[in-house]
């Protein structure tokens, strides 16, 4: 009998050791967006997405409804009101998957709103503390780049 | 000295022993069938390469399996028969020109991602077939073969005017259709999903593709809530594949639309499919994966296997 207990009991161990203890981890932590008054991405669509391999960045380019309007105009004509939103992300092996590259630090969010024609207020936050970048150097290039990018493709 | 001890073919271990053996070699003689039909078209890699795929997978995915004797041993031999019949339908490394390229070299890519995860070989599997366990030095040179097939160059002439053409046609227009496209188990192209949230993104250079995974309000809800382990019934992701196009300067855009890929969360409803309902619809027309093939689901589930401590979600959500 005691030989028994001694072979069950040892089987329980064997079958705990066999069960799966791997810590999952739900989220990804790493790219997520901070909470600020700076920028609201509410409500918002995705115009598109693209990558930088030289640089290893993933980007996605928000839009309120009329930027979404205008960008699939090719942004020929901008109304007042329009809001697109630039998020850049490092990149980051997926764990999930060899061969695949998700967000990892969020590195700049650039944000454009439109104005009386012509007129653009566009704001560059840094980093995951989001900090009011003070170089207006290259914002007319970076204006043009945002209203350059050609919506994707969701039928 | 006097034993009241019965004779040995009266006592009634001896008999329950009897007629346990009888038993166990009786079926010995219920055998399915494991037949190696012909190698009609071998994987081919370079030699080291195929050399650990053959140690680590041909039992179950080719058509040379190498029984041992103990696995020919009733009841141990039916489990074996029932692997390898799954194995070979799954994956048939003997009948590997029966794929497309493309499709061989996306099959090669999940199979080595099933080895990454521990899902493969089959724990039970090398818990017996030791040999068929790999390094970190097999691994090493499976992910260096994989690594060898990734090219990131700009776009040629055809890619561009085909994503030129697919673009103009497109212009911000949901395809429409008098009647949604409807996968074989049921589940319909949802136009709506370009309006839920972007929950992440992926690059997958594996297949040259960029990726947006999208959530509905249940999704964004859950992901606010965290409540996501396991996600909550109603819960629906969209996850649409573009080809890559690179430009001059680097930067990868998304060309052609690709497919548009759904998990629909329903524990009951969805029971036999791992609690999620799957479909894909390729190309703007959404022509459902799979055909009129309601199976086509497994596949689904078997790629998403390795995650089932996560739901069976690939996707770590950024949370905003």
């Amino acid at each position: 009998m005691k030989a028994l207990h001694i072979f069950l009991g040892g089987c329980a161990l064997l079958l705990a050791a066999c069960s799966n203890n791997k810590s999952v981890k739900l989220f990804n932590t790493d790219a997520a967006l901070p909470a600020s008054p700076k920028y609201n991405l509410d409500g918002f669509k995705v115009i598109t997405s693209f990558v930088n391999k030289t640089k290893a960045t993933t980007s996605t380019l928000y839009g309120n409804d009329a930027a979404l309007k205008s960008a699939l105009d090719g942004n020929k004509s901008l109304a007042a009101g329009e809001v697109f939103t630039l998020v850049t992300w490092k990149q980051q092996d997926d764990e999930h998957w060899f061969g695949a590259k998700i967000p990892s630090k969020v590195q700049t969010i650039e944000v454009l709103k439109t104005g009386a024609t012509g007129v653009f207020d566009y704001s560059r936050l840094e980093g995951k503390e989001l900090t009011s970048s003070k170089d207006t150097l290259g914002q007319g290039e970076r204006i043009g780049y945002i209203l350059g990018q050609k919506p994707s493709v969701m039928p | 000295m006097k034993t009241d001890k019965k004779p040995l073919y009266q006592r009634k271990a001896f008999i329950i022993i009897l007629i346990l053996l009888a038993g166990f070699i009786g079926i010995q003689f219920v055998r399915p069938d494991v037949p190696n039909p012909p190698v009609t078209g071998d994987f081919t890699a370079p030699a080291d390469v195929k050399a650990i795929i053959q140690r680590a997978c041909y039992d179950c995915h080719s058509n040379q399996t190498n029984l041992r004797w103990y696995d020919k041993i009733a009841p141990v031999y039916w489990g074996v028969a029932g692997h390898i019949k799954d194995g070979r339908a799954g994956l048939n490394f003997s009948e590997w020109n029966k794929f497309a390229p493309a499709d061989q070299k996306a099959k090669l890519w999940e199979s080595i991602n099933q080895v990454l995860a521990g899902a493969m070989p089959l724990p039970g599997y090398t818990a017996v077939h030791t040999e068929a366990k790999l390094s970190p030095a097999d691994i090493n040179i499976l992910k260096n073969y994989l690594a060898g097939m990734i090219h990131s160059k700009p776009a040629d002439t055809a890619a561009i005017n085909a994503a030129d053409r697919q673009y103009q046609h497109w212009q911000g227009k949901s395809t429409s259709f008098a009647k949604l496209p409807v996968a074989a188990n049921g589940i319909a192209y949802i136009p709506d999903y370009k309006n839920w949230q972007p929950i992440s993104t992926t690059d997958r250079e594996d297949n040259n593709t960029l990726r947006v995974i999208f959530g509905n309000d249940v999704a964004v809800k859950a992901i606010k809530e965290n409540k996501i382990h396991p996600w909550p019934n109603g819960t629906i992701f969209a996850k649409v594949a573009w080809a890559q196009l690179q430009d001059k300067d680097g930067t990868t855009h998304t060309g052609e639309f690709k497919q548009v890929e759904y998990m629909i969360k329903d524990d009951k409803k969805y029971a036999s499919t791992a609690g999620w309902g799957w479909a894909r619809f390729k190309t703007p027309k959404m022509v459902p994966y799979g055909g009129a093939n309601v199976l086509f689901a497994n596949e689904c589930v078997s790629c998403h296997k390795p995650l089932a401590n996560e739901d069976f979600v690939f996707t770590q959500p950024i949370k905003h």
